[in-house]
């Protein structure tokens, strides 16, 4: 091929107006490009070279079997725990200071249990916990199962996977054990939820808990010493800080537990709202440069798993623009608009 | 603006942070694997590979350059580690041996889409054309239409030019055109 016939098929290659007759999509371009080769004969190899590189190749794309990614991600995470002692340290106590109550339940059951002369192996906790934006399903010993939300996590002993600390939110769907009538129970900062066998949802973000039953009965017992029974439809918020709490019925529209699907669903939200629920998924900080901006209303869907297609998704159907700056999210007007 | 977001994930990686590490990972691993399978044909090899190299990559984040394009940068590091391991086990010395003697990026039918838009040739046939066609070809055909990959993001992972892409890219397609859409081209100057 002449040097000519190279640089004409880089124009080509290109030229979205060629692109477009290449995948035969647009009655415009194919009409151009059929008139432009008839006149150009001579160009007919280079044409249709360029045609058959953007069409390509069409590859099935194999996926790995599920959980093969999250395991063989567990196994690199322990390699650099066991190689890299103090970031395992400094991550512990992270998480001991927020949870600082249950710390000194702990510490006195240690004392308990060494002087009973039992070891108690620290390493019967299991954790599980979510990065930015990523839903798992998991599935606990006694076969309740959880969905746990992006940004959360869950703690359990091995030996007792019925009494679960949750920070962040979950989905629960406990299964009962009727012979026994063994509870299940779900502690928070704020509260402790204890079940027989129901579904329900719990959201321990923004300095509260909300719980949300959707099947079955609850029982609450709220860090002040209240307690609450629940009926499905319900939803009970509570905040140990403020010490406020919230008892209310709630319509099945309302976006509660839609992001189980992988998805935010939004019905006339404010993006204020939306943007709420992207800083708690992926422990980001939002802040508008236009205020107005907070007051747009959005009705859809927006996937959640990815917080790249999140945003531009949010970006696209508002006319903004999101700018990521270390973990803050600066929303403008785009100017383009 | 994708730009701007991976290199603050990049960022928060590089500081230490194992969220943005894990995010990475989730991210890349399977199109890495894919990768690596194609490259040794050994799931247990390549899957040893990603771990020593995703290990690596966290205990020496501090002194890796800067980073701009995650995914291109993942390739080009993956593909040199599985080289260096693939050479000690086969004992090859070059690029070019490790690729000769191998099954390396040889394509089979059931990889390929039954609706081809290239061409309505039998799968059977394609594969067969593809396969005759060289390492290096194969390879960017892989990494372009497999792995969605730039030309720009395949000459930094293959560590040759532009313009080398560009050429492997359209002699590949002029061999495989030239076999099989003559008859194509004689359709259209009937309708013109």
């Amino acid at each position: 091929m002449s040097k000519k016939d190279q640089s004409l098929l880089e124009i080509l290659l290109n030229d979205s107006s060629f692109q477009n007759w290449a995948k035969c999509s647009n009655q415009n371009d194919i009409d151009y490009w059929d008139g432009w080769i008839s006149k150009n004969p001579s160009k007919i190899e280079t044409v249709y070279t360029a045609k058959s590189i953007i069409t390509g190749i069409g590859f099935k794309k194999t996926s790995l079997p599920a959980g093969k990614i999250n395991m063989e991600l567990d196994a690199v995470l322990g390699q650099i725990n066991k190689k890299n002692n103090t970031s395992v340290i400094s991550l512990k106590t992270k998480r001991k200071t927020r949870i600082s109550t249950y710390v000194s339940i702990a510490a006195a059951l240690l004392i308990f249990a060494m002087v009973g002369g039992i070891w108690l192996n620290t390493s019967s906790e299991v954790v599980r916990k979510t990065g930015f934006g990523e839903i798992i399903d998991l599935k606990l010993p006694d076969g309740t199962s959880v969905v746990l939300n992006g940004n959360s996590e869950i703690k359990y002993d091995k030996n007792n996977s019925r009494a679960i600390e949750l920070q962040g939110e979950a989905y629960f769907k406990v299964k009962p054990i009727p012979s026994t009538k063994a509870k299940f129970w779900v502690k928070t900062q704020d509260l402790k939820v204890e079940v027989y066998g129901t579904q329900f949802h719990v959201n321990t973000r923004e300095a509260k808990t909300d719980v949300l039953l959707d099947e079955g009965s609850i029982h609450l017992v709220l860090n002040n010493g209240a307690t609450k029974e629940m009926i499905p439809g319900e939803m009970v918020s509570f905040s140990k800080e403020k010490n406020v709490v919230t008892h209310q019925k709630v319509t099945p529209e309302l976006p509660y537990s839609l992001w189980r699907e992988g998805t935010y669903v939004f019905n006339n939200t404010s993006l204020k709202e939306v943007m709420k629920n992207v800083e708690l998924s992926y422990g980001l900080e939002v802040e508008f440069i236009d205020e107005e901006l907070q007051s747009l209303q959005l009705t859809g869907g927006i996937p959640n798993q990815n917080l790249k297609i999140c945003l531009s998704a949010i970006e696209k159907s508002t006319g903004t623009r999101i700018v990521k700056k270390g973990n803050r999210l600066i929303l403008f007007k785009n100017s383009n608009n | 603006m994708s730009e701007t977001l991976e290199t603050s994930i990049w960022q928060l990686f590089v500081e230490g942070d194992l969220n943005a590490f894990s995010t990475i990972f989730k991210t890349h691993y399977e199109a890495l694997h894919n990768y690596g399978l194609k490259i040794s044909g050994n799931p247990t090899l390549t899957e040893d590979c990603l771990q020593n190299f995703f290990v690596y990559l966290h205990d020496n984040r501090k002194n890796l350059s800067a980073v701009t394009q995650i995914k291109s940068y993942l390739f080009v590091s993956f593909r040199r580690s599985l080289f260096k391991l693939l050479k000690k086990e086969r004992k090859f010395t070059t690029y070019e041996t490790v690729f000769e003697n191998s099954k390396d990026f040889e394509f089979s039918a059931e990889e390929l889409m039954v609706e081809q838009e290239f061409s309505r040739i039998k799968i059977k046939t394609l594969v067969q054309l593809l396969n005759e066609l060289s390492t290096r070809q194969r390879e960017v055909i892989y990494l372009k239409y497999y792995s969605s990959m730039s030309t720009r993001e395949i000459s930094e992972v293959m560590n040759i030019s532009y313009q080398s892409v560009q050429n492997t890219l359209q002699k590949a397609f002029t061999k495989l055109r030239t076999q099989v859409e003559t008859q194509a081209i004689k359709r259209v100057f009937k309708i013109n």
